[in-house]
């Protein structure tokens, strides 16, 4: 199929787009004049600086031979990072028209020679990986998280180029696909292991546990565990506290709501009674996942508690019973693998004779799935050999599925996601992917997992390539708990969280900060991303937002009165001073030295994630901050001003300091502040395109007032991460389609996520050999 | 180092029910003893980043005279079996035009003389290393033809070092010009792969487990063969990645399957090692399980060649326990700032005090007629010296071991300036028994390590 003809049905890339000639006048008129007066007197074919040369852009043609020194052009106009501070520039209105002018003609040249560029075979990353066989096979226990780190490209890890396969990694499949299959069947040589958990111990245990909780109970612990087998099993509860002998509390224990046990919780309270507090009970339970929940009847005394133990402030008066925790001990016993939901999906049918016809049903039933196609009679014929084998040797039906289940899993065809170019496709031409390449790509963007049923059953009635139906998919699966992916895999490395992890502020500074507080943070800006994600809330609201989530262990970290409990909530902001990702525990914190704050990494860190404008590194061995003196003979402000007066630095740091001290109000674990040191804070600055502002609430109305940079950059990331390669010059033009097309509908996530899905870049794939370039510049 | 599940062993009701972990099951021992010849020499580059205070590391005097520098301290009493050498370069960690990056290029030009490509994506390109040339060499007559580990995860965000991918600073290891080998940094999953899984297996089952591992491998590689028909170039370069890692695993049940049962019997016995539970959580116990771990490897001879990283290039590391709360990286630039340089000084020192641990338990383990350390070699250094300049020369290299005598040890040896490290590299090839002609940017052997000239 010709390219042009079929970028016809993508009226995004082409609705924008004049019918007219090139704007060879405007240009004239408009553009050399601009270039001439602000530009080439450092731009020039003798100085070339940075690489770019304006007196070359003679005419309009000049911006499709050079659309990839535009490209740069437009980006630095847009920032108002050129003409650098001192120089003569033009109005912001001038400056804006001009822009629009030049990526009106980009786009039109790139709709002519349309480019879905080429993602090179993907091989599944750790996390796609555990969500595959997650899906497939209803496994929780994760086998990739053993794999080595997948290198990240572009700030993402999922970028096709950059994923290698190293034998360790080989090596790793073949035991994981042996693991993964065994699990599910429940083939594996039952260990007893113990499972514990512990309620947090800051949470006097006087509220009901949750909403699974008996009403008239309170406090206590529960487990919610995939028991591997038919079999019996130890529940164990250790309770803390000193016992009141008169009226003994009492303890239920539940398994899936219903009780099991009854204790009276009485003991001595002697210390070396440590026998006495744990209470027990072997029940047989049935494979597969069950809710364990121990908790205390609610008694008379109760309702005098919440005066008389628990003082808010100071240690409780009296020491009450609570759980400390509770355990699942086996399986001992086994009497059978049970009904396990993995079991249930594997085994569909009821072997006779020698099994092969139920053998075939099940393993073409689980290929097509692990494999998201229909599979071939040759591939189902080999499954079928290794079936065979697995027979012969052990004697069982299950084995010989065992077997041919590790072979599912170590494919290429699993670990790979495969794209065919279509027979007589020539070298540089563009194909559309077929319905089932479409359905990976969509649910590997949506859910870092394979299609499900109905995904698939849409590919395979070819109406996913309508794109009504596509659009629906993609709503639906946008609803589906699957896609918290985005918030793990895209936010989580879009807004640098997975390094919060590795966040350690040094503890004689920050005496406050814990595992727990650490938890909390990482949590509000999921909550966050979760609920524009989930409600399809506009995209500016990462700039600013009116809410967040928190839980009283945050809100109290943040100043914020009024929230109490472990539990995290949606919670209205109402002094200006969070709001947005920008001032989030979690992006401040991963922005600090462990030391002290750095108002050049957020800078940078602003540019990058937020405004899609990194800077270029630094030159070798630039004078670094005089620590010792830091907030006490100068401040942090006079320093990078010091700094500054380097011109060589200037025209970076300028912006990037300026976003970067307007958080200085918050502290390197992100709490606010007015004084760092003996310095009282001051967080006001002037943007290069001269926009002023006094505080972060300031920079972030800057920033709202004009989102075009914000979403062009959210666009490019989310794009990076759906196909899973870098953003090209070729892909820019579409890019502005879909963030303009967001902005007509509100910024809408899933409108961001329609524009990717619908592009030729998502839908469609350039075949191996020459590439149809827009000029060679870059 | 036992990490053992405690709550476990303390009830009479699950005592013995296969927790506290026993001896490791046999599958794919090679015997470290008996069969004739000189007992083989085992290779390894121990790396720490963000170079070293390089007046703390340099001894003063050269020759056999010399006294310990206040960082080389710990290894004093292993001071017979180094060899301190001065002036080699890595010249190809240099910008060379690339601009900034220092860091990636250190870790990625440290073991392979090779300038990489400065590109964040598809088009990695670096040299082959020093210890993939001797494993693609000798490899073969073990079951793991090297191990890559490491202290610390690559799984950073954000770009790794201004506009290099990850994988230029989060591995030594180059078995191709487009396949770094990532490190391992679970001790449980070296262990695991090392010794399996802790579940005793009989002759029957580890016969049928490989016969049945080796009918996958000819299934995959039929589906291979298969697809690889209908894909393009580019594609099909993945392909062959797989296929080649697919033949690597092969080779490795091969050679598992002619092992002596008897002999694997003997060596075990002499490993008490525990199967780990996890990281661990001090920085100090967690290199030394590691560094147990690279001993095990090497008694076994489960591999002779091993690549350790102590931190990624450009670590943010911070070491509270020896008093330095600041990120390793931020600090190494020090500015010539005397309490910073302390500190820096401070890591170093306490980064040698680890090794040394290694150190010491290679000359405690038996190995043939001798010692495991009078069998090995190890180089360690990093690849910058001077971090807050970023210096690819004078880089600070230690060597340790008695190389099966092939190197006249207990010296300082100073070369001229910018001799290549790869010339060293050429060297210690050469007492592997693995003729090369060059190597990266080499010129030649390098000189002074056998005689006492100098």
């Amino acid at each position: 199929m010709a390219a042009a003809v079929w970028l016809a049905a993508f009226p995004g890339e082409l609705s924008l787009t004049g019918q007219g000639p090139a704007p060879e006048q405007a240009y004239q008129e408009q553009v050399r004049p601009y270039l001439k007066r602000y530009c080439v007197a450092c731009h020039n074919a003798r100085l070339k600086t940075a690489g770019v040369a304006v007196d070359q852009l003679t005419n309009a043609a000049s911006i499709e031979a050079h659309g990839g020194d535009w490209e740069k052009i437009l980006r630095k106009m847009r920032t108002g990072e050129m003409p650098p501070p001192g120089a003569p520039r033009a109005g912001v209105e001038v400056t804006h028209a001009i822009v629009a002018l030049v990526g009106e003609e980009l786009d039109r040249v790139a709709s002519l020679k349309p480019d879905p560029g080429r993602v090179t075979v993907h091989r599944l990353n750790r996390a796609e990986y555990n969500n595959a066989v997650r899906d497939l096979l209803a496994v929780e226990f994760r086998p990739a998280d053993d794999f080595p780190a997948d290198d990240a490209g572009y700030g993402f890890d999922n970028i096709a180029d950059v994923l290698s396969l190293p034998p360790v990694l080989m090596e790793k499949y073949l035991k994981a696909a042996e693991r993964v299959s065994r699990m599910a069947l429940g083939r594996v040589k039952f260990e007893p292991v113990l499972e514990r958990r512990t309620p947090p111990r800051d949470r006097p245990q006087t509220e009901r546990l949750n909403e699974q909780a008996p009403l008239a109970s309170r406090g206590g612990a529960e487990i919610v565990y995939s028991f591997p087998a038919d079999a019996e099993y130890l529940l164990r509860v250790r309770v803390r506290g000193a016992p009141d002998r008169q009226a003994p509390a009492v303890l239920d224990l539940f398994l899936d709501g219903e009780r099991i046990r009854r204790f009276d919780v009485n003991f001595t309270g002697n210390e070396e009674d440590e026998e006495q507090r744990r209470f027990e009970a072997r029940v047989r339970v049935a494979g597969g996942q069950h809710r364990v929940m121990a908790v205390f009847l609610r008694d008379d005394s109760w309702a005098e508690w919440p005066n008389i133990n628990f003082p808010k402030e100071g240690p409780p008066r009296r020491n009450p019973i609570e759980a400390d925790w509770l355990e699942v001990g086996g399986p001992f016993d086994v009497t059978g693998p049970g009904q396990t939901e993995s079991r249930k999906r594997i085994l569909s049918c009821q072997p006779e004779g020698d099994g092969e016809a139920c053998a075939k049903a099940i393993l073409g039933r689980l290929a097509r799935r692990a494999w998201r196609r229909p599979v071939t009679d040759a591939e189902t014929g080999r499954l079928l050999g290794l079936y065979r084998q697995g027979r012969a040797e052990t004697g069982e039906f299950e084995g010989g599925v065992e077997l041919a289940l590790r072979g599912v899993l170590v494919s290429p065809n699993f670990l790979f996601r495969i794209e065919r170019t279509p027979a007589g496709t020539k070298p540089g031409e563009a194909h559309r992917l077929n319905a089932f390449e479409l359905a990976s790509r969509l649910s590997f963007f949506l859910w870092s997992s394979i299609p499900d049923e109905a995904l698939l059953r849409q590919a395979e009635t070819g109406a996913l390539l309508k794109r009504e139906v596509l659009e629906a998919e993609t709503r639906r699966m946008l609803a589906d708990r699957r896609a918290g992916a985005l918030t793990a895999n895209f936010a989580g490395q879009w807004l640098h969280l997975r390094n919060l992890e590795g966040f350690k502020p040094n503890p004689e500074l920050f005496p406050e900060y814990d595992s727990r507080l650490r938890a909390a943070m990482q949590r509000e800006a999921e909550m966050f991303f979760e609920d524009v994600v989930k409600t399809d809330r506009s995209v500016l609201e990462f700039i600013d937002a009116k809410h967040t989530f928190l839980n009283e262990r945050l809100a109290k970290f943040y100043g914020i009165e009024g929230v109490e409990g472990d539990v995290f909530r949606r919670v209205e902001l109402t002094d200006g001073r969070r709001g947005g990702v920008l001032t989030m525990g979690s992006v401040l914190a991963v922005t600090s030295y462990p030391t002290r704050t750095s108002p050049v990494i957020r800078g940078k860190w602003v540019l990058e994630n937020l405004l899609g404008a990194p800077p270029p590194p630094p030159p070798p061995d630039v004078p670094e901050l005089d620590e010792q003196k830091l907030g006490k003979e100068v401040s942090m402000r006079q320093q990078l001003a010091a700094h500054r007066a380097n011109p060589s630095c200037a025209s970076c740091h300028n912006r990037m300091d300026a976003i970067g001290f307007a958080l200085e109000n918050y502290d390197a674990l992100g709490r606010f502040r007015t004084h760092d040191g003996a310095f009282a804070v001051d967080a006001s600055g002037v943007l290069p395109s001269g926009e002023a502002f006094t505080d972060a609430a300031g920079l972030k109305r800057i920033f709202r007032a004009n989102p075009e940079e914000f979403v062009l950059c959210l666009t490019e990331k989310l794009f990076t991460y759906a196909l899973g390669r870098g953003v090209e010059r070729t892909d820019k033009p579409a890019i502005r389609a879909m963030a303009r097309a967001a902005a007509a509908k509100d910024h809408r996530f899933s409108e961001l996520v329609l524009g990717i899905v619908n592009s030729a870049q998502f839908q469609m794939r350039r075949a191996e050999g020459k590439e149809p370039g827009l000029g060679t510049d870059e | 180092m036992v990490l053992t599940n405690k709550h476990l062993s303390r009830r009479t009701l699950l005592r013995g029910l296969g927790v506290a972990l026993a001896l490791p099951h046999l599958e794919a021992m090679t015997p470290a003893r008996g069969g004739a010849g000189k007992t083989p020499l085992r290779l390894g580059f121990v790396y720490v980043p963000n170079g070293i205070i390089m007046p703390e590391w340099t001894p003063a005097e050269t020759g056999r005279g010399f006294a310990l520098s206040p960082v080389l301290k710990p290894l004093e009493a292993h001071r017979e079996r180094m060899l301190v050498l001065s002036g080699l370069a890595q010249v190809n960690g240099r910008a060379l035009g690339d601009g900034a990056g220092d860091h990636a290029r250190a870790a990625a030009s440290y073991l392979t003389g090779f300038h990489p490509k400065k590109t964040e994506g598809a088009d990695i390109r670096n040299g082959i290393s020093v210890d993939q040339v001797a494993a693609q060499a000798i490899g073969g007559q073990t079951r793991f033809p090297s191990l890559e580990l490491g202290l610390e995860g690559g799984g950073m965000v954000g770009g790794c070092d201004s506009g290099y991918s990850c994988a230029y600073s989060n591995s030594l290891a180059w078995s191709g010009p487009q396949t770094p080998l990532p490190p391992e940094i679970n001790p449980r999953a070296v262990f695991e792969r090392l010794f399996g899984d802790g579940e005793p297996m009989d002759e029957e089952t580890r016969q049928r487990q490989s016969r049945q591992n080796r009918s996958l491998l000819d299934f995959v590689r039929e589906e291979a063969g298969a697809l690889s028909r209908e894909l393009g170039q580019g594609d099909r370069h993945k392909l062959d990645e797989y296929l080649t890692s697919v033949r690597e695993i092969e080779r490795r049940i091969q050679i598992a399957e002619t092992q002596d049962v008897g002999q694997q019997r003997e060596v075990m016995q002499e490993i008490t090692l525990a199967k780990p539970a996890g990281v661990p959580v001090t920085f100090e116990a967690y290199s030394e399980l590691m560094f147990d771990l690279m001993v095990a490897a090497w008694q076994t001879q489960s591999t002779r060649v091993i690549t350790m990283m102590v931190g990624r290039e450009g670590s943010n590391r911070t070491y509270g326990t020896v008093g330095v709360p600041e990120a390793h990286h931020g600090l190494s630039h020090h500015m010539r700032a005397p309490e910073k340089i302390e500190k820096l000084a401070r890591i170093n020192h306490f980064h040698v005090t680890l090794f040394e641990r290694l150190v010491a338990k290679m000359a405690e383990t038996r190995d043939g007629d001798g010692t495991l350390l009078d069998h090995s070699l190890i180089v360690y250094g990093s690849g910058l010296s001077d971090g807050n300049a970023h210096s690819h020369h004078d880089l600070p290299v230690l060597l340790v071991g008695g190389a099966n005598g092939a190197f006249k040890t207990g010296r300082h040896v100073e070369y001229p300036k910018e001799t290549p490290m790869n010339n060293l590299f050429l060297s210690i090839l050469d007492t592997m028994g693995v003729e090369a002609e060059s190597l990266g940017d080499s010129t030649g052997r390098l000189e002074y390590l056998s005689d006492l000239t100098a």
